[in-house]
């Protein structure tokens, strides 16, 4: 299974969901694959989880999507602490987790290439809907799943490393675009002002 | 600090707008987290790091919310990562409520905190982030209004530092 299948059955699925990326080729991937203006592609590893979380609580009636890394979830394992805590219903989070720093261009290995379980560390946690998912046979049943349950949901998505985002163009909306863009997304589809926006 | 005053932050941040807080408590502060807890019209979410503190207030606040973190001054050093990508080059405004360990102003400075206090400063500086020192409750209803109309204009973080009175 590569994360480019994975991304593919779940671009199918998008409608009015808000999807938070972090760094690395998934943030490539997604935003060639769901040109979609519900997408913020943060683009920094160690921050799609919590983002993604402020922004579930924030619109508790939105489902929230945070794709992330295997590198980029171990850079924020506290996420792992509070959300199973907070348990928000709307927040499904897959971890595309190929085992290496792949991004680095030498692919050296991160802990889940050793003895490190993310799954089973967020179960420890407190997200009992924590499971890894080998194939994307079982991607289909329990990471699809997932998006139609109103339940927290966390999987980490066994892939092998691919450099297919590599020949895909990349992003051409800097942060700021992308951020207007998705803000200006929320007030038309909440029917609401986000305040910080404010007047000229 | 003084009930009286804790009262009144709180009462100030509502007032100024704020309506989600996320937050890792400290000593200076803390009885301001009661008050929001149990202040139906704030939002309060316990954090496991700054970091993580300042993410979530991020997203809540691109959600709709106007949000603030409160926190120590280490917090400024363990959420910098954070402070800079987040907050200053996505660009989102969130309002720093900190604990001013070992400013000069910190009444319970000692050398467990100076060197903590002493580049806190330089530290909001070096990451852009403006900042403005309350030492005590003169027109700090007014201050805390101040600094969530700056962070939403400048689309950033902006740290309000608590020692003096605060810090008693």
């Amino acid at each position: 299974m590569i994360r480019h299948e994975c991304l593919q059955l779940l671009a199918a699925r998008m409608s009015d969901q808000l999807v938070v990326t972090s760094q690395s080729g998934q943030r490539i991937e997604w935003s060639h694959l769901a040109k979609h203006e519900g997408n913020l592609l943060v683009g920094m590893m160690g921050c799609a989880i919590g983002v993604a979380t402020g922004l579930a609580l924030a619109l508790p009636h939105r489902k929230v999507i945070a794709l992330d890394s295997d590198g980029s979830v171990l850079l924020s394992l506290f996420n792992l602490a509070t959300l199973g805590n907070l348990q928000p219903k709307n927040l499904v989070i897959y971890v595309f987790d190929n085992g290496v720093y792949s991004g680095s261009r030498i692919s050296y290995p991160t802990a889940t290439a050793g003895n490190t379980d993310l799954a089973g560390m967020a179960r420890s946690a407190g997200i009992a809907n924590a499971h890894t998912v080998g194939d994307i046979e079982d991607f289909k049943v329990k990471g699809l799943d997932a998006l139609a349950q109103d339940r927290l949901g966390f999987f980490v998505c066994k892939v092998e490393e691919s450099l297919l985002h590599r020949e895909i163009p990349r992003p051409d909306t800097d942060l700021t675009e992308n951020k207007y863009t998705f803000v200006r997304y929320l007030e038309r589809t909440e029917k609401k002002t986000i305040p910080f926006i404010g007047r000229g | 600090m003084k009930d009286d005053l804790a009262k009144r932050l709180v009462q100030g941040l509502k007032d100024a707008g704020i309506n989600f807080v996320t937050y890792l408590p400290e000593t200076r502060l803390s009885q301001i987290v009661p008050l929001i807890r149990d202040d139906a019209a704030m939002e309060l979410i316990a954090a496991a790091s700054e970091h993580e503190a300042v993410t979530i207030a991020a997203g809540a606040t691109l959600g709709g919310k106007q949000g603030a973190v409160y926190m120590e001054n280490t917090g400024i050093y363990v959420s910098s990562y954070g402070l800079l990508t987040i907050g200053k080059q996505l660009g989102v405004p969130i309002l720093l409520v900190v604990g001013y360990l070992g400013g000069v102003p910190d009444q319970r400075n000692s050398f467990l905190y100076s060197t903590i206090g002493q580049h806190t400063i330089p530290m909001l500086d070096g990451l852009g982030i403006e900042h403005q020192v309350i030492e005590d409750g003169e027109r700090l209803e007014a201050k805390i209004k101040d600094a969530v109309r700056a962070a939403n204009a400048q689309r950033a973080p902006f740290a309000l530092l608590f020692a003096g009175e605060f810090s008693e």
